[in-house]
């Protein structure tokens, strides 16, 4: 299946929640220096009006990033919107972008990202409807992009509704959180924070 | 790879699934260099894909403006690159929505946009941050639960407003709705309104003394009206012209006090036609109707059209409809009930104050749900559509105070439904007050944005969340609305407190402002326009409404309307008690006065772009010739796939295209057969040499006729590749006709 749009969510730690609004300075801050490997940083956007919506927007040409606050739950959600180099990539973006805010000085380490449980979202109805078939087809791929970030292969997967008007989700969890930075580092241990800066 | 248009192929109305395989052909031609910029443009204006800021590849990121590079250097429009985010607006005539749009609408926002849905100050949705190429599948998978974004942009007829209260109105004359629909079904996509120098809006209401459809700022507006005749009840409108807002608001003018229903769509064709002929094409800020019906007075503009209704044609749509009147009653989900006794949920009281109507039909309400700044979530969107299955059925709208409408709520059951829209996060209380501002997009994606609208409606709509149960009644029931500039898309002339963005120079800085604007009048279908006054730092307006409202309530006298007092208060002394507002510190004392609401960047108006409001002035000729360059070029596309039929076929429909877009330069109404066009081109073209031997001449108008006369019995490649070449030189010869027809046209004392 060649999927393209692709969303995954990394929650962030909830126990001193960062006032959405925060980010807003963050982001443009990252326009200004374009920060993001490979993507082209336009704008940003403010919903934090609406309750447990995509919080505040980052848009880039190839794929948005949001603080969002679906279920009530903070996390960074990065959906890719143009052809890319597959699921590792995207996930290494994430990853990216997480880290990012976990080092941004404004926040003074008061952000953590939880890497026990991911959400990764076919945004794609008509290639990846939300089926047992599609999510089997899609397993043996997201398992071995995941195997690359989680080594021991300790990780279950299932779908987070069976809906067939929802997007097909899979909920990834781990049982343990290792950090941000840890799990990039298996995707890029030569550095793994400079890619972006 | 199986695609929306194959899996949806038979759920579409095949006209509309042509006119999207069309636009998608378009957006190939335009992507080999083969239709001009400006002519794609306006075909994706008039299919509702909208430029956005940015999108001509620079942004001020508060230090310096960036050159944003965007993956190709291809354009959709004149300083608009291909990749850069647009938005896409969606027609929802008269708002009238149902679950299962509901849920589409939600799906396409998640899969194509940022999944925020925003309804706008015309009943419509926009997506934004949609991807040109996107968009035919967007538009395919609207299409299959009948939605269509035809014409939701560009210089065309928009989407149609009515009262959203139409049909259980306590007040209303009769039900607008199905004029509205009619007259909505019946000018999209009409060849008499293609040809306008800038875009034309339409509003029925349902009574006179509500706001309902704010008929006096439309460019074309009916107010339900009947008289007796012959003993029987007679429907009509009082019809009226000539109104907008803009930035010069006209008020409407009265074309006729009773309209009878049968004459709505015939008049509403012969405005357009007289609109399109004699509207200024050259100047945009003077091609509003509004503009024609002022320089011609209201009697001469009612003569040319009367005269121009007498010459139609005879169309059956006319009157179709209205056999069928009945049928378009709206139907409710549950038995009518009283609310009496019921235990209400926290909270439940102050929602009911300001979000239940109660209908005209005993036992219903209409519950108002009220979207913060227009936008809900693709989420909410879907859980809502639950709760309208639940309450409602399919009797649901969006308002052009960018909020929605359940209907048909039986009202016993309002206590569950506030519990449902609680879960969601959308019972907030209000609708129709203070705190339910409306605001058009400004500087967060219109390329013509000065201040931060909705920047500003958000800080004034929570600061006066927070105390407003402390607001005295007469203040609570006011409105906000707010444009990002003088546009007016924010529909700021028509509220008790309107602002728009401007800017001023403090040093050598720019500070964003707002205009303040007082006095405008929402009830009586937008009955007055507001005053300007003066301009106020951004981030003073709030201390303007506080000073404003406080000094309404401390020197109110008796019942005086908000209107009656900025009126007896007048403009000079409204003036002096905000003058120290317009005060702005240094940057170093107070830089916050130098970005604006919700933005930390630096304020400047660099990243304003060229609208795309007005569209591009394409003439129906030049519609029909690209129309006629696609068709010979999807004749090519079967030549290389082998299929010399359908080869055949598209270059001759290309030629027969090519040929009526001539001949509408004399014949208007031709009909659109294929013999009859043949026909008056050779009488008015061929016969009269009037294109001459220098151009067009006999030998590629041959082309047609002898394809018309003789069509192939025997479909080959030869043939199909000469039918092919002839067609493109015959539009090669089209274009030149289409020259000298202007060339004459420009000596014409």
């Amino acid at each position: 299946m060649d999927l393209q749009r692709i969303g995954i969510k990394i929650f962030a730690d909830s126990s001193a929640p960062v006032p959405v609004r925060e980010f807003i300075p963050i982001f443009h801050s990252w326009i200004q220096k374009q920060a993001v490997e490979e993507h082209l940083l336009i704008d940003v956007h403010n919903y934090s009006h609406i309750h447990n919506g995509p919080g505040i927007l980052l848009v880039a040409g190839e794929g948005n990033f949001s603080i969002d606050m679906a279920d009530g739950q903070m996390g960074l959600l990065y959906y890719r919107k143009t052809p890319s180099a597959g699921l590792v990539s995207i996930l290494k973006t994430a990853l990216q972008a997480c880290n990012l805010l976990e080092c941004e000085p404004n926040l003074a380490g008061r952000l953590r990202f939880r890497t026990d449980e991911m959400l990764i979202v076919a945004n794609d109805r008509l290639h990846a409807p939300n089926n047992v078939e599609t999510f089997e087809e899609l397993k043996p791929a997201l398992s071995a992009a995941l195997k690359l970030v989680l080594p021991e292969g300790k990780f279950a997967m299932t779908r987070s509704s069976v809906n067939p008007k929802d997007r097909l989700a899979i909920r990834v969890q781990t049982g343990q959180s290792e950090n941000v930075a840890a799990l990039l580092s298996r995707l890029n241990p030569t550095d793994a924070r400079s890619r972006i800066s | 790879m199986p695609t929306w248009e194959e899996k949806l192929a038979d759920q579409i109305d095949p006209q509309l699934a042509d006119e999207i395989s069309v636009f998608e052909t378009e957006i190939q031609l335009r992507k080999q260099g083969k239709l001009d910029e400006k002519v794609f443009a306006e075909t994706r204006l008039r299919r509702g894909a909208y430029g956005q800021r940015y999108d001509n590849g620079h942004r001020n990121d508060g230090i310096r403006t960036q050159e944003l590079k965007y993956s190709t250097d291809l354009t959709k429009g004149p300083e608009t690159l291909w990749d850069a985010p647009g938005m896409q607006r969606i027609k929802i005539p008269f708002g009238g929505l149902n679950p299962n749009q509901m849920d589409t609408l939600a799906d396409l926002a998640e899969e194509y946009a940022d999944s925020v849905l925003h309804v706008t100050t015309r009943q419509d949705f926009q997506f934004h941050f949609v991807h040109i190429d996107d968009t035919p599948a967007l538009m395919r998978r609207l299409g299959a639960v009948g939605i269509t974004t035809r014409e939701a942009c560009g210089n065309s007829i928009r989407n149609v407003t009515a009262c959203p209260l139409a049909g259980v109105c306590r007040t209303e004359v009769f039900d607008v709705i199905p004029y509205a629909r009619a007259s909505a079904k019946f000018m999209l996509g009409h060849p008499d309104a293609q040809g306008f120098g800038r875009k034309f809006k339409i509003a029925f209401s349902g009574c006179e003394g509500e706001a309902c459809g704010l008929v006096n700022m439309h460019d074309m507006g009916g107010i339900a009206v009947t008289r007796v005749e012959n003993g029987k009840l007679k429907r009509g409108f009082a019809l009226y012209v000539g109104g907008g807002l803009g930035a010069v608001p006209h008020d409407a003018k009265l074309f006729d006090p009773f309209l009878p229903e049968e004459e709505l769509l015939p008049i509403t064709q012969a405005i357009a036609r007289v609109f399109a002929r004699l509207g200024e094409k050259k100047n945009r800020a003077q091609a509003r109707i509004k503009f024609l019906v002022a320089k011609l007075k209201i009697d001469e503009f009612r003569r040319l059209v009367l005269e121009e209704r007498k010459i139609l044609p005879h169309d059956p749509r006319w009157t179709s409809y209205l056999a069928n009147l009945d049928r378009d009653t709206e139907k409710p989900l549950k038995a009518p009930s009283h609310l009496n006794g019921h235990p209400r949920p926290e909270g439940f009281d102050a929602w009911y104050a300001t979000n239940v109507y109660r209908q005209k039909q005993e036992g219903y309400a209409v519950a108002t749900i009220t979207l913060p700044l227009g936008d809900l979530s693709s989420w909410q969107m879907r859980e809502l559509a639950q709760i309208a299955r639940r309450f409602s059925g399919d009797n649901v709208r969006t308002t052009v105070e960018q909020n929605m409408l359940l209907r048909w709520v039986s009202e016993t059951d309002l206590p569950e439904l506030y519990r449902d829209l609680q879960r969601i996060g959308l019972n907030e209380p209000g609708a129709g007050t203070i705190v339910d501002i409306t605001a058009c997009p400004g500087t967060d994606t219109s390329k013509l944005g000065i201040s931060s609208s909705r920047g500003l409606a958000a800080e004034l709509s929570s600061r006066l969340a927070a105390k407003s149960f402390t607001l005295d009644e007469s203040v609570k029931n006011l409105r906000i609305k707010i444009s990002g500039c003088f546009n007016s898309c924010g529909q700021h002339h028509i509220s008790d407190l309107g602002f728009y963005g401007v800017s001023r120079n403090i040093g050598n800085r720019k500070v964003p402002h707002f205009q303040v604007v007082l006095g405008g009048q929402w009830q009586n279908n937008a009955g007055a326009y507001g005053l300007a006054l003066i301009s106020v730092p951004s981030k003073r307006i709030p201390e303007v409404v506080d000073r404003i409202t406080e000094r309404y309530v401390r020197e109110r006298q008796h019942a005086e309307s908000f209107q009656s007092f900025i009126k007896r208060i007048g403009k000079r002394e409204l003036a002096r008690m905000l003058e120290d507002l317009t005060q702005v510190p240094s940057f170093e004392a107070d830089p916050s006065f130098y970005s604006d609401w919700g933005d930390p960047r630096v304020y400047t108006i660099g990243d304003m772009g060229t609208g795309e409001c007005a569209g591009e002035v394409i003439s129906v000729s030049q519609f029909e010739m690209a129309a006629a360059e696609r068709l010979v070029f999807e004749g090519q596309m079967s030549l290389d796939e082998g299929d010399y039929v359908k080869a055949d076929g598209h270059a001759y429909d290309a030629m027969l295209q090519a040929a009526l877009s001539l001949v509408k330069v004399e014949f208007m109404d031709v009909p659109n057969e294929p013999g009859t066009i043949v026909n008056e081109f050779r009488i008015r073209f061929y016969d009269t040499n009037l294109l001459g031997d220098r151009y067009a001449g006999s030998k590629f108008a041959q082309y047609l006729f002898r394809r018309h006369d003789s069509p192939p019995t025997d479909h080959t490649l030869d043939h199909a590749h000469r039918v092919v070449e002839e067609a493109q030189l015959f539009i090669e010869a089209a274009h030149a006709g289409h020259d000298i027809l202007a060339e004459r046209r420009s000596k014409l004392p």
